[in-house]
């Protein structure tokens, strides 16, 4: 700010931000999909830790909870109707103001940053709980040799818990490197995933099923008073007051309530339905109710059951003492059949649950960076932790204060799952009674036209009473108060980090005000920020044919610098944009126009104003809101009519492989839309172009010999004489398309791997074919218009 | 006496709490019910244009 002195008024420098992010839309089984990757994953460890504190009758309460979350379900529809851009933040914001709204993202974050430890120890235990199983009977047919059973002292086998803590570390620092290189999250993933997941529950329900009928079952104890067995650490602070008798005796549906409770991470993930709403696509409401049911109903059949079938199937001998942290594991293993089945089985769950659980912990940090990202933005975290990484420009630095906590989290509870589910649900139920309590209070509020209304609302004297929406808070709160006197460790852990993270945002806030009313008269001084919904070329005033300059780091601007240089600004105008790119986390909040153009941005384009005013032309500048920045610059490209983007190479990519970034966002673009050009300015100032969209493909020499060859003797055939070049082309490739739409598919996939290759260990390459055509020189006097070697 | 007071505190809330929870659970029930009613005609696409 500080290179140029303050301008007046009029000369304040225009910048359009964008509204509207650029998303790529999803349908509803992918949005689904998404979010089941998160919910589905508690599956694997909700009835292990809930029988342990509760007792066996907990799939019952496993299945209550399964069935209440359509109620919680149907809140978070009402919430993402009445804010596209919802989640808790937002929604408590709107309703009770900041700093409740601090408190619930403080309880939110916990939720996040426990998520990521009780997945990966979880799949840490599913994992290593195979391989001992997997000695064990090795042993029991003597494949073991006796140097590993010596070094044992008997069967190989690893501590568990200590196993699983290295695994969880491990996943954990491999998504932290991901996340700080700034992985690209795709849907597909997420669907490919639930793919695969689905395959292994169907099998799962199935093989439940022919077991039950040929082997029979254990009965399920009803979820009543007197079938409750709670365990010393179940009751909490209660143990020091109570008995497990006396108190089931002394409030029997008291009892139920701490059952309830203490199976409640069942539904934890039903936030990301949240993040999901606005990437879904049109019909938007009717989308996202029907990805809630697909999400629903997937997870109560999934969770709900296989929670069931655990006590069902699994004799009580083994269930808690061996499978307690693996139970869908030892539902594979006490199906009926071979055991060489139920061994490859239990492999495929493991092999599932690493997947999905291995994801959770991606999607934990994310998450968690998301939402400090949008609590940084709205002040009340210093933006020291929103600067990016210098090459690969991710939010490293909350992205480091996640996974640290992740990993002191890990660490401190031993790879005990117990320990981590029982904290892990005090996240869950404290950003849930928030939310629904926001609701309940925009009712009253905010009394217009809503998308969706939780039902059912009776009028009485003229006034609506959302019977449904304060049914569903009761539920939610009574759970949330009774936790926190029966989880005595996610209470102390739960409140005191809700509490350090509240004092931290509050204290950040105090003193970011001062600052921020400095830099936004700053803001005022120099810029004019004009709101767009969408992107279009009249607000920045500019014509068709422009040049679009994408960036990013205020220190890398040279291809900008090369751009102004080699344009003539007086015919083609020139714009700069930068991609505001957010995660499914960030995605979910709304950003107004100071918050999306914030002191980095401000650094940015007062750096790119100062090289336009050194090179002494002018620039338009641009802010667009984005899941994925190749799909920002795409769309800006398409919607600017621009003719060229120049691009600065980027850190982590080829240009090759940025332009095929670029050329993929292109694709997913609706028609009609126009071709471009990609440069891609090296430091050095050598420039790589390429064309985005079809375009004539640049020939090499041998292909136009080989072309011509074929000509000349073509039309040597008779009636053949007034064939052309582009006619030769024309009959081959339409060959070629028969051939691939046809028999001959594979062969030509398989030739072109071949011809992908490096030059020299492919197989016939162009050249050599050509010189197997003979040549033949044309006669005489045969010299129309298309008698020489040239490019068709 | 302080035991006898702090048995009564802790039944009336007791109590409040196993109110609230099982009036939020019968309500809860209706809700799963009128939503899952709404959820079938949305998958079968005889939804309803007027919400609420």
């Amino acid at each position: 700010m500080s290179s140029f002195q303050t301008p007046s008024p009029a000369n304040r420098v225009r910048i359009v931000i964008a509204t509207s992010v650029m998303l790529t839309f999803i349908s509803y089984w992918r949005a689904a999909a998404i979010v089941l990757n998160d919910l589905a994953s508690s599956a694997f460890y909700a009835c292990g830790i809930a029988e342990q504190a509760v007792g066996k009758s907990a799939p019952w309460f496993i299945v209550g909870v399964m069935l209440f979350s359509f109620a919680v379900r149907a809140v978070y529809v009402e919430s993402c109707s009445m804010f596209v851009r919802g989640g808790v933040y937002k929604v408590v914001k709107e309703a009770l103001g900041g700093t409740l709204a601090k408190l619930s993202v403080s309880a939110l974050m916990f939720d996040y940053i426990l998520t990521g430890p009780i997945s990966g120890v979880s799949a840490g235990q599913y994992i290593v709980g195979l391989i001992n199983e997997t000695f064990v009977t090795a042993d029991v047919h003597g494949w073991i040799p006796r140097a590993v059973h010596s070094l044992f002292n008997g069967t190989p086998h690893f501590n568990v818990n200590l196993t699983s803590v290295v695994f969880a570390l491990a996943v954990t620092i491999y998504y932290w490197w991901e996340n700080t290189k700034g992985i690209h999250e795709s849907s597909e993933k997420a669907l490919r995933v639930m793919q695969i997941t689905t395959v292994m529950v169907v099998i799962l329900l199935g093989w439940s099923a022919l077991t039950l009928y040929k082997s029979g079952y254990n009965p399920v104890p009803l979820p009543t008073p007197d079938n409750l067995h709670f365990s010393k650490e179940s009751l909490g602070f209660l143990r020091y007051g109570f008995s497990d008798q006396s108190l089931t005796k002394l409030f029997g549906l008291f009892g139920i309530l701490i059952a309830f409770g203490h199976s409640v991470l069942a539904m934890s993930g039903e936030e990301s339905l949240a993040q999901v709403n606005r990437e879904l696509a049109h019909p938007k409401l009717k989308n996202l109710k029907k990805a809630a049911i697909v999400i629903a109903i997937y997870s109560f059949v999934f969770t709900g059951l296989s929670a069931l079938l655990s006590v069902m199937l699994i004799p009580d001998a083994v269930r808690v003492p061996v499978y307690k942290d693996n139970l869908i594991s030892g539902l594979a293993m006490y199906m009926w059949g071979p055991l060489i089945l139920r061994i490859v089985f239990r492999a495929f769950v493991v092999v599932v649950g690493f997947l999905i659980l291995s994801g959770a912990v991606n999607t934990a940090i994310i998450g968690s960076n998301g939402v400090l990202n949008r609590v940084s933005e709205d002040g009340v975290l210093a933006d020291w932790f929103r600067f990016p990484h210098r090459k690969y420009g991710t939010t490293y630095r909350i992205i480091n204060l996640v996974v640290i906590l992740q990993i002191v989290t890990i660490l401190v509870s031993h790879g005990d799952v117990y320990v981590l589910g029982e904290a892990y649900a005090f996240g869950v139920i404290w950003s849930f009674t928030f939310n629904s309590l926001s609701m309940l209070v925009l009712r009253f509020k905010y009394k217009g036209v809503r998308g969706w209304k939780v039902p059912p609302n009776v009028t009485i004297a003229g006034m609506e009473v959302p019977i449904g929406l304060l049914s569903v808070f009761f539920v939610l709160l009574a759970t949330a108060l009774v936790n926190l006197a029966t989880k005595s460790v996610a209470t102390v852990a739960g409140v005191s980090f809700s509490v350090v993270f509240f004092v931290i945002f509050t204290v950040s806030e105090h003193a970011n005000r001062k600052k921020y009313a400095l830099s936004k008269q700053q803001m005022k001084d120099h810029f004019q920020l004009l709101q767009s919904e969408t992107v279009e070329r009249e607000p920045l005033g500019i014509r068709p044919g422009n040049v679009l300059v994408p960036v990013r780091d205020y220190n890398t601007l040279n291809h900008l610098r090369w751009v102004l240089e080699h344009t003539d600004t007086r015919e083609q105008d020139v714009v700069v944009m930068t991609a505001r790119v957010s995660q499914y986390g960030t995605a979910a909040y709304g950003l107004s126009a100071e918050q999306m153009f914030d002191d980095y941005e401000q650094t940015l384009f007062t750096r790119a104003v100062s090289v336009a005013e050194s090179v002494g032309k002018k620039v338009s500048l641009l802010v667009v809101p984005a899941r994925d920045a190749w799909s920002a610059i795409a769309q800006t490209a398409h919607s600017l009519e621009s003719s060229t983007v120049a691009a600065g190479l980027s850190g982590k990519m080829t240009t090759a492989e940025q332009a095929f970034a670029l050329g993929t966002a292109w694709e997913s673009i609706p028609e009609p839309k126009e071709q471009f050009v990609l440069q891609i300015i090296r430091p050095e100032g050598i420039v790589d172009t390429f064309r985005i969209g079809p375009h004539t493909p640049t020939m090499k020499n041998e292909d136009v010999v080989l072309l011509h060859r074929l000509w000349l003797n073509v039309t040597r055939e008779p009636g053949l004489g007034n064939i052309h070049h582009h006619d030769i082309l024309t009959e081959a490739l339409t060959r070629f398309a028969r051939d691939y739409g046809a028999r001959d598919r594979q062969d030509i996939v398989k030739e072109l791997q071949r011809l992908g290759v490096p030059a020299g260990s492919g197989p016939l390459p162009v050249r050599r074919i050509a010189d197997q055509i003979p040549t033949v020189q044309p006669e005489p006097g045969k010299s129309g218009q298309d008698d020489g070697q040239h490019n068709p | 006496m302080g035991v006898l007071m702090s048995f009564i505190i802790v039944t009336v809330v007791v109590r409040f709490l196993e109110g609230m929870f099982a009036v939020g659970v019968i309500g809860s029930c209706v809700v799963l019910v009128l939503s899952g009613i709404e959820d079938l005609k949305t998958l079968f696409g005889r939804e309803d244009e007027n919400h609420s």
